[in-house]
């Protein structure tokens, strides 16, 4: 009996101190006395090897200046676990000062659950993010004009291809036909056909709700001349546009051009197919493997001049979390992150590039020294990025459980499986 | 061993022989394609690809791995994580399938019901309310404790446990009873020595849990000193894609490294795996 | 209580006078204990470590997802004001009347009719066999263990290596191989699912026969033997009934592991294709919760779930083993 008691004794204490502690007060989104404050922070980085060693120089050259405002770094890992972690620790008011590793397409979330600091509550918030992005900097922005997040470097995708394989298959791989759909599907054909890959191109097939950023969203950003899938809470894609789109991956997938099922491993690296959809990053990693390599940018129906084009910006931001105490110090810290110098580390090192609107002429000499980089340089400032809304990921794999199966099993018919599509996610908008 | 006194003739023999055989090969073969797949310098999908080949092999993927991860350090968590965890599947484990099995007390079958029910739920609908309790509340983040402690008592250890003392004859214990051993001595002294082997199958079953769980861990700490192997490996598998030439391979090896150390144990625990004949225990 | 229980506690050393305390030692004589807490009240000292356990641990997370499941919940910063309007059963609706979630349930479904009588079938006889087997035995033992230890990253290359589009199966099989290949067709992607999971969890269903056989008294093998049973006849008579406690274990683990399928569809199908051919439900609640951040809708769906797979193992016990109670 006594023990029965207390057991629930210990139950009851327990859900009391849970509820008393989601009722304490704490910093919401207007400015805080912690956003004044000065202090040793903590942040996280992505662990792939090349931004940790980014990460540990930017650590070590604030620390050494900075006595009395040390930072400790962690590492996070970058792929699909880290939204789950994050939005674990939010809630559980565990977060660190800074992630250098948000998803834009999760800010809306983590934004709605009280996570972030508006930036743009800063004295110099808004200004140095304008300043440092320029337009770019807009598509950062949340519906409430504030910025949760600081948008930091991008790795704005092309068209990479084999130009062994290209030239097996008989193209021409030095000005590779693949400006328009009908050029692009036929030297799709030509290297199938022709035995010199197993595939055109290999987008992942699966449904995860980020894979549309590798096939939809930048050919519909390069189609539409630099529109998002969602704008003012509408989506936007049942149009012509979109359909012109759905209708180009419908050929690829239809004609067997591309591989349906999962893929172990790259498929480009193994040499199976020939073209890959992938940002700058990936450089370094290809080049290793396939020493011969051109990029250009995606295609569009009629063909758009290169300097024209647009694309998916595959960007990460930084993001403040509300659960740090030095405010005033993190905002420093990412001013410092994000300066010239750092900037230059970050492009040296990871061949990422730094959202910055004077690019091209503020890294001259590393562009110079990398050609292979400068294509992606000039690339950078024609970026899309995905919705900003709470509804972001649920609006994605909306799109692209349409997606999967009316364009990739060619189940149903692909475009009034974009208007269902953009249906659902109108709602979903409405709900936001 | 001995106890087939049904005896089997000989083709029959052979042919169990054989299914075992066949079927051993096709258990074994994921492992084998593993440790073959983590040697190779590049990839091969394709059906040539299973056997070795001495011009694609390489130990390049364990040496990235040892290059970038303390193995040691990682080796040594995970012990403490695995070992605390197992040791309170295990004791707790016994308790409370003895209580189930043998004991009448009022409570059994509410308490059933709810081993039932925490084995029932989904982890993933009780993940971030958990980690809220177990980080906030009880402020057990970057803490061995914060670790083990979900893990602590696993419903299947205690399903097992009381499944094994159900099959144990009740002359057995009431027989001990009569002469007036108390429930601790009858467990200790009678029923222990009988579940040997379900004390062996418990640490086999739930060893693997924690030592290849890798979400927890990683939600309760950051500190990379203090990450279990499945952690850094994980991490560490995340991103090899962007920084190593055979990603594939470095998974598989990591996959390796993580498995070796659980066969081992298990060669080592499966001998404990004999007959304890319960029939002449309660004739004697 | 105090005084009923000291009359029949004379003969008990002092130590134990208070009645509260239910210790170590026999406690059947203490009638009204014994009416409040059954014949044998330690039990509850025995399993007092799993209730603590199961509440300081799992109370609040449990009750915490319930009441999620009445409201449009959000996870929200400590402190945070975040509008949680109070729903009631409409995440429920929602659930009961969502395609993707019926599909899932549908699939899993597909799932336990191919996975489990297959498992329980071939654990079983797999176990018999080892018990048996005199030469190799330690060899055997660790095949049949390993793809259960193996992190699933590692099985699902191997899986595609065999079941993939130009896979070893698809070779093998030539003209007769399936169109769309296995994991990408509809009607195919979920048995091989299943036919996957058998086999990377059959090592541990054999290791509870295994251990269960080690207590099925040797006596019984001798008088079938001396009846003339052969070893097929005393299978059925000596080992099936012999073991079944544990058979009705591995229905009910097999049933409760195959319900909450995850990881499988995630890693093998890419999160549940094609077309929501391989989703679990648990796969869903996953997405919807934590991914979009609908974890109302997620909790209500983890809750039908649960009480689903609840009845279903209590069925399974009642109808496979219920004589021990």
């Amino acid at each position: 009996m006594q023990r029965r008691t207390r057991i629930a004794l210990v139950a009851a204490t327990a859900v009391a101190a849970l509820s008393l502690a989601a009722c304490s007060s704490g910093g919401g989104g207007t400015a805080t006395d912690a956003m004044t404050s000065h202090g040793p922070i903590s942040i996280w980085y992505s662990n792939n090897a090349a931004e940790v060693e980014w990460g540990k120089g930017m650590v070590e050259a604030w620390n050494a200046d900075h006595p009395d405002e040390q930072i400790t770094a962690q590492e996070i890992p970058a792929g699909k676990s880290s939204e789950e972690v994050i939005t674990a620790a939010i809630t559980a008011g565990t977060t660190p000062c800074l992630v250098f590793n948000n998803l834009p397409a999760a800010t809306g979330q983590f934004q709605k659950q009280g996570g972030l600091v508006d930036l743009s509550k800063f004295d110099d918030g808004t200004s140095y993010i304008e300043a440092r992005s320029g337009a770019i900097a807009d598509q950062y922005k949340s519906a409430d004009g504030g910025f949760y997040q600081l948008p930091w470097k991008s790795n704005p995708v092309m068209i990479f291809y084999n130009k062994d394989l290209f030239t097996a298959a008989g193209l021409d791989a030095e000005n590779p036909p693949l400006s328009t759909y009908d050029e692009f599907l036929a030297s799709a054909k030509q290297l199938v056909s022709s035995g010199a890959a197993t595939y055109a191109i290999n987008p992942s097939p699966t449904s995860e709700f980020f894979q549309p950023n590798f096939d939809f969203i930048p050919l519909y950003a390069a189609q539409t001349g630099g529109k998002g899938i969602v704008e003012d809470g509408k989506a936007t894609f049942a149009n012509d546009d979109g359909y012109a789109v759905a209708d180009f991956w419908s050929s690829i997938y239809s004609d067997d051009l591309a591989g349906k099922e999962k893929y172990e491993g790259d498929a480009f690296v193994d040499g199976k197919a020939a073209m890959a959809i992938v940002g700058p990053w990936a450089i370094a990693y290809y080049g290793e493997k396939i020493a011969n390599w051109g990029a250009v940018p995606v295609p569009t129906e009629n063909g758009t001049p290169a300097d024209e084009t647009y694309t998916f910006s595959d960007a990460k931001s930084v993001g403040m979390y509300s659960s740090c105490e030095n405010q005033g110090t993190a905002w420093d810290v990412l001013k410092f992150a994000t300066s010239e110098e750092q900037d230059g580390q970050l492009l040296d090192i990871t061949g990422q590039m730094p959202i910055r609107t004077d690019l091209a002429t503020t890294y001259s000499d590393y562009f110079a020294a990398n050609p292979d980089y400068e294509v992606f340089g000039d690339q950078a400032n024609r970026t899309v990025e995905d919705p900003t809304d709470p509804e972001s990921v649920a609006m994605m794999q909306a799109l692209r459980d349409a997606y999967t199966k009316a364009i990739i099993s060619g189940d149903g018919d692909a475009r009034s499986a974009l208007d269902e599509a953009a249906k659902k996610i109108d709602s979903l908008a409405g709900q936001g | 061993m001995s106890r087939t006194s049904t005896k089997l003739s000989r083709p029959q023999t052979i042919l169990r022989a054989v299914v075992l055989g066949a079927g051993a090969i096709l258990f074994l073969f994921p492992f084998y394609y593993m440790v073959i797949g983590s040697l190779q310098l590049t990839p091969d999908t394709s059906v040539a690809g299973a056997f070795p080949s001495p011009d694609n092999i390489t130990t390049a993927n364990y040496e990235a791995i040892n290059s970038r991860i303390n193995l040691f350090a990682g080796l040594i968590n995970s012990g403490i994580f695995t070992g605390g965890v197992v040791l309170c599947t295990v004791v707790f484990g016994v308790l409370a399938g003895y209580a189930l099995a043998i004991l009448k007390w009022r409570g059994r079958g509410a308490t059933f019901a709810l081993v039932l029910l925490v084995q029932v739920v989904p982890f993933q609908l009780l993940m971030i309310p958990l980690y809220v309790l177990i980080a906030r509340n009880y402020g057990l983040s970057d803490n061995y404790l914060g670790m083990i402690l979900p893990f602590a008592i696993n419903s299947t250890a205690v399903l097992v446990f009381r499944q094994y003392f159900l099959q144990l004859p009740r002359e057995l214990f009431d027989a001990a009873r009569i002469d007036g051993a108390g429930e601790l001595t009858l467990l200790r002294r009678v029923a222990l020595p009988l579940v040997r082997p379900a004390i062996v199958t418990a640490v086999l079953l739930t060893f693997i849990g924690p030592w290849n769980e890798f979400l927890w861990p990683f939600l309760i700490t950051k500190d990379a000193a203090m990450q279990p192997l499945a952690v850094s490996l994980a991490n560490y598998v995340t991103n090899v894609a962007a920084s190593t030439a055979n990603p594939y391979g470095s998974v598989l090896a990591g996959a390796v490294v993580l498995a070796a150390p659980v066969v081992i144990l298990f060669i080592v625990f499966q001998r404990y795996f004999v007959s304890t004949d319960v029939g002449s225990a309660v004739k004697g | 209580m105090s005084s009923s229980t000291t009359r029949r506690g004379d003969r008990v050393r002092s130590p134990r006078r208070d009645p509260g305390t239910t210790d170590a030692r026999p406690a059947a004589r203490r009638p009204l204990l014994s009416r409040v807490l059954g014949v044998q009240p330690i039990g509850w000292l025995f399993g007092a470590p799993y209730l603590v356990f199961a509440i300081v641990v799992f109370a609040y997370p449990l009750v915490f997802a319930i009441y999620m499941s009445f409201f449009d919940y959000f996870f929200s910063a400590p402190g945070v004001e975040v509008d949680k309007p109070f729903v009631g059963l409409d995440n429920y609706i929602a659930v009961l009347t969502d395609p993707a979630v019926l599909q899932s349930f549908g699939n899993v479904l597909v799932f336990l009719v191919i996975n489990v009588p297959l498992t329980v079938v071939l654990s079983i006889v797999l176990a018999t066999a080892l018990n048996k087997v005199v030469h190799l035995r330690t060899f055997l033992r660790v095949s049949y263990y390993v793809p259960y230890v193996t992190a699933s990253v590692a099985l699902v290359g191997v899986w595609l290596f065999l079941f993939g589009g130009g896979g070893l199966v698809n070779n093998v099989l030539g003209p007769l191989a399936p169109d769309p290949s296995w994991l990408v067709n509809p009607a195919l992607a979920m048995p091989t699912i299943a036919l996957f999971v058998t086999w990377k969890q059959l090592g541990f269903y054999i290791l509870l026969y295994l251990a269960a056989l080690q207590n099925v008294p040797q006596e019984l093998y001798e008088s079938a033997s001396t009846d003339g049973a052969g070893p097929i006849r005393s299978f059925f008579s000596v080992t099936v009934p012999g073991v079944r406690q544990a058979t009705v274990l591995v229905l009910m683990l097999s049933t409760i592991i195959g319900a909450n399928l995850f990881t499988e569809p995630y890693l093998l199908t890419g999160g549940g294709g094609p077309n929501g051919a391989s989703a679990s439900p648990v796969l869903i609640m996953y997405q919807r919760g934590i991914q979009q951040g609908h974890p109302g809708f997620a909790a209500a769906l983890g809750i039908i779930l649960t009480i689903a797979v609840l009845i279903v193992a209590l069925l399974q016990r009642r109808f496979a083993g219920g004589r021990d109670e």
